[in-house]
């Protein structure tokens, strides 16, 4: 007998509709007709992992494959604490930063609650919610970023957790230091603050604050970083959160050890010892690219969004998802913006001179068809 | 059984013709109580007790079945659940009714009988051969005022809203006063049908209002399937600002749907001029009014997301007018042949008939492989056309991989492929439309 799913499934996963990944790349190659693929879609690094962690990947053993790893990530989670000057029990890694976010809404949301984060952001915040029963308030952004005031205002008794993505995917806009200290201080220890720091290693702006600096000050900030964007290892799945050592205590309670694979593991720690400039080498290429699209765009007369961060938004005359296939046909995957409530808007990751020349000719192309 | 605060009728019975008053009975009474018409209640009563005579006799007698009354605001259904064997699934034709002996024809009309007396009919078939045959009948409403409202004053800071009761009426007034045929469905001349298509959750409206509480414009939306959403708009009555005003809504209606389990955004009534680069045309329809010249209507879509590609299923003689649609509308699919390689096909052939009477429009759809396509599609062409049914289409799902065994019996049948709404069944709809021979 089949169960009845519609009693056995909670409304707000049974209405949820779950997010399609798109296919491996050959499957593409086949239904799009291209022999090549440039991936600008995901924001990763071209350059690859740092040399380090590439080492670490190549000598990982296989028969380790066969171990169980660390269950709570125990000397990565020490360097970590190193890397940031603080305690590694304020130290939680997950399997990518998707699944440290969940930890986090686990831990301090219950059926009633609420979560407040932007309309126009990453939009895992807003899925975990959603599909954990909890009402994710969505802020409009203000002039492309997050309105500190407009979410303030949103606040209630039930609200448990605040989202920030600083620097915002996509927007590339970011709280300085002052507004996020305003911020802090109005919320006054009443909410969990979560700063998403995904791209924190791209930023070079002077007054973007480390979040991780605020911990002392603010117990209840929450910091989020991953290894999938600058460190390039986003296909071995790692990402971490930093906090109050109570607060990650509570939040400790809700993780699933043993969740980050043994390999992921070492190759983090390497990429966090690597001193051969990966961080240098990499901002220097996305500044080269920034530029490069930024005029020939200008010059192709589309407004263009781009602040920090290893990605661009370009605002199109026509339908962003009509711009995805007709730029895979030719080879190049960009993300349409709908998704993210940018209709018309694509975002392109910032990549290496070859692929952003190839983006470029590829756009004029369609946009002249 | 009552349930859900009066929003549900159910009754369980067997179908033998003794119970015949009961269900009819109930049906008349909570159609009643759910707020439809002295006239409208007696026709939903009366396709009621067709169906079940029908059903009785030709398709599951003796039966268990549930018969629900649900009150969707601004219509009642009807669904009458059951089980039956793949044998007597012939009934369930539209044409079952036709006889080879012209007399004894009206005894069984059952089906077409309730089909003129409701606004919709449908017929789905789930798994083990449970079927839903569903009726609808809509309330009767007051049409819009005549007088003329005057022009919205677009002055001052306006951004896009959801309406109240007197917002959302208005903005039905506005359309049905502005907006010819065939841009302007006809629900829109029924400003209080409107707000309660609204009210009962199947449709949303966006409005943008004037600093004086004027409507200036508006967008109605709702899911046509469970990933597909058809709008309604937008409709911009201030024509200074009509480029910028449709934009300002559209973005707000992708802004409401853009994480929902939506994938499409397609609109079957045009769009304005200003939007068109926004959207993707998929062709036209043509719809007989029944005055009048023969009416076009533009089909817009937008993906509002990656397309993921899929594989669709076909004819060698649909096979052209694929490749040439995907290539125009550049949706990436691996278009795969079905061969009729003479394996045996056994039973009747199911279409179910989705009757929509107020546009005479009927769209067929199949339900049940079966050796007779070829004569089932030329049965009930020849039969609705004598029914004096305008506007005839069929829709073909390019996921199933049988229904491609159609292509060549519609097009035999004077049916033509108009437009593909993609992700609209389990792949893409192919949807044909009727030509009737010039006379």
């Amino acid at each position: 007998m089949r169960p009845n799913l519609d009693s056995l499934v909670p409304a707000y996963v049974r209405e949820f509709e779950p997010y399609i990944p798109s296919k491996p790349d050959p499957e593409l190659k086949k239904l799009y007709g291209c022999k090549t693929l440039y991936r600008l879609n995901n924001n990763e690094n071209p350059l690859g992992p740092p040399p380090g962690a590439q080492e670490a990947i190549r000598l990982f053993p296989p028969p380790a494959g066969a171990v169980y790893p660390s269950g709570d990530c125990y000397y990565l989670r020490h360097e970590i604490a190193s890397f940031h000057g603080i305690h590694p029990d304020q130290v939680l890694v997950g399997n990518g930063a998707n699944e440290v976010i969940t930890f986090v809404i686990k831990a301090f949301c219950e059926k009633g609650d609420n979560i407040v984060t932007a309309d126009r952001t990453f939009a895992v915040y807003e899925w975990v919610a959603t599909f954990s029963g909890i009402e994710a308030r969505l802020i409009p952004l203000k002039a492309g970023r997050f309105d500190d005031a407009g979410m303030l205002r949103r606040i209630d008794e039930n609200t448990k957790i605040i989202f920030v993505c600083n620097p915002n995917n996509p927007t590339g806009t970011y709280w300085s230091k002052e507004t996020l200290t305003a911020f802090l201080d109005a919320v006054n220890g009443k909410q969990i603050v979560v700063i998403d720091e995904a791209y924190f290693e791209f930023v070079e702006a002077e007054d973007y604050p480390d979040g991780a600096a605020f911990l002392k000050t603010y117990p209840n900030l929450v910091i989020f970083r991953t290894f999938s964007k600058m460190y390039g290892i986003a296909g071995l799945r790692i990402g971490y959160l930093m906090g109050d050592l109570n607060v990650v205590d509570m939040t400790r309670r809700t993780c699933v050890v043993y969740s980050v694979n043994n390999l992921a593991q070492e190759a983090a720690l390497a990429a966090l010892r690597d001193n051969t400039g990966h961080i240098r080498r990499t901002r220097e290429l996305v500044r080269q690219s920034r530029a490069f699209l930024r005029e020939e765009l200008a010059r192709m007369g589309l407004p263009v969004i781009a602040g920090e961060g290893n990605y661009l938004v370009v605002k199109l005359p026509g339908s962003d998802t009509l711009a995805y296939r007709k730029l895979m046909r030719e080879g190049i995957m960009i993300r349409p913006m709908t998704s993210f409530r940018y209709p018309n808007h694509i975002r392109i990751t910032l990549a290496q001179m070859e692929a952003m020349e190839a983006f470029i000719a590829a756009l004029k192309k369609i946009l002249n068809d | 059984m009552m349930t859900r605060q009066d929003d549900t009728l159910t009754v369980r019975l067997a179908s033998r013709i003794a119970f015949l008053p009961v269900a009819v009975r109930c049906i008349e009474t909570a159609a009643g109580v759910f707020g439809l018409g002295r006239d409208e209640a007696l026709k939903l009563s009366l396709a009621t007790e067709e169906i079940f005579a029908c059903l009785c006799h030709e398709v599951c007698r003796g039966e268990p079945l549930e018969i629900e009354c649900q009150n969707k605001l601004y219509y009642a259904r009807v669904q009458f659940r059951f089980s039956v064997s793949a044998l007597n699934l012939g009934g369930l034709n539209i044409t079952s009714t036709m006889a080879d002996d012209p007399e004894t024809a009206q005894e069984h009309m059952g089906l077409m009988i309730a089909a003129r007396s409701v606004d919709r009919l449908n017929i789905i078939v789930g798994k083990n051969n449970q079927i839903c045959l569903t009726i609808e009948k809509e309330k009767a409403y007051p049409q819009a005022p005549q007088i003329a409202l005057p022009a919205p004053d677009p002055v001052g800071d306006m951004a896009p809203t959801s309406p109240d009761l007197e917002g959302l009426k208005q903005f039905a007034i506005r359309v049905a006063q502005t907006r010819p045929v065939p841009f302007r469905p006809p629900f829109f001349n029924y400003p209080g049908k409107v707000a309660d298509m609204a009210a009962g959750g199947d449709h949303q409206a966006i409005v943008v209002e004037t600093p004086k509480g004027d409507i200036a414009g508006g967008i109605l939306m709702t899911f046509r399937t469970d990933r597909i959403v058809q709008i309604y708009g937008p409709y911009v009555f201030t024509p200074s600002a009509e480029a910028e005003m449709a934009k300002m809504l559209l973005d707000a209606c992708i802004s409401s749907i853009a994480r929902s389990r939506a994938i499409g955004l397609v609109s079957l009534n045009g769009v304005p001029v200003s939007l068109s680069q926004q959207f993707e045309p998929l062709g036209a329809l043509s719809y007989s009014p029944e005055n009048g010249e023969m009416l076009r209507q533009s089909c817009f879509y937008r993906l509002l997301h990656e397309d993921p590609g899929s594989v669709v299923w076909t004819h060698s003689d649909l096979k052209g007018y694929l490749e040439q649609e995907y290539r125009r509308l550049v949706l990436a699919r691996d278009i795969k042949m079905v061969q009729d390689l003479g394996e045996t096909r056994s039973g009747v052939s199911i279409f179910s008939a989705e009757v929509n009477g107020e546009m005479s429009a009927v769209t067929l759809r199949p339900l049940w492989p079966g050796a007779d396509f070829a004569a089932n599609v030329e049965r009930h062409a020849r039969f609705l056309r004598e029914e004096r049914m305008r506007n005839i289409f069929f829709e073909l799902d390019l996921g199933i991989p049988w229904h491609a065994a159609l292509v060549p019996g519609l097009l035999t049948s004077r049916f033509r492929p108009e437009i593909i709404l993609p992700f609209a069944g389990q792949a893409d709809l192919v949807v044909f439309q009727y030509y009737a021979p010039q006379s």
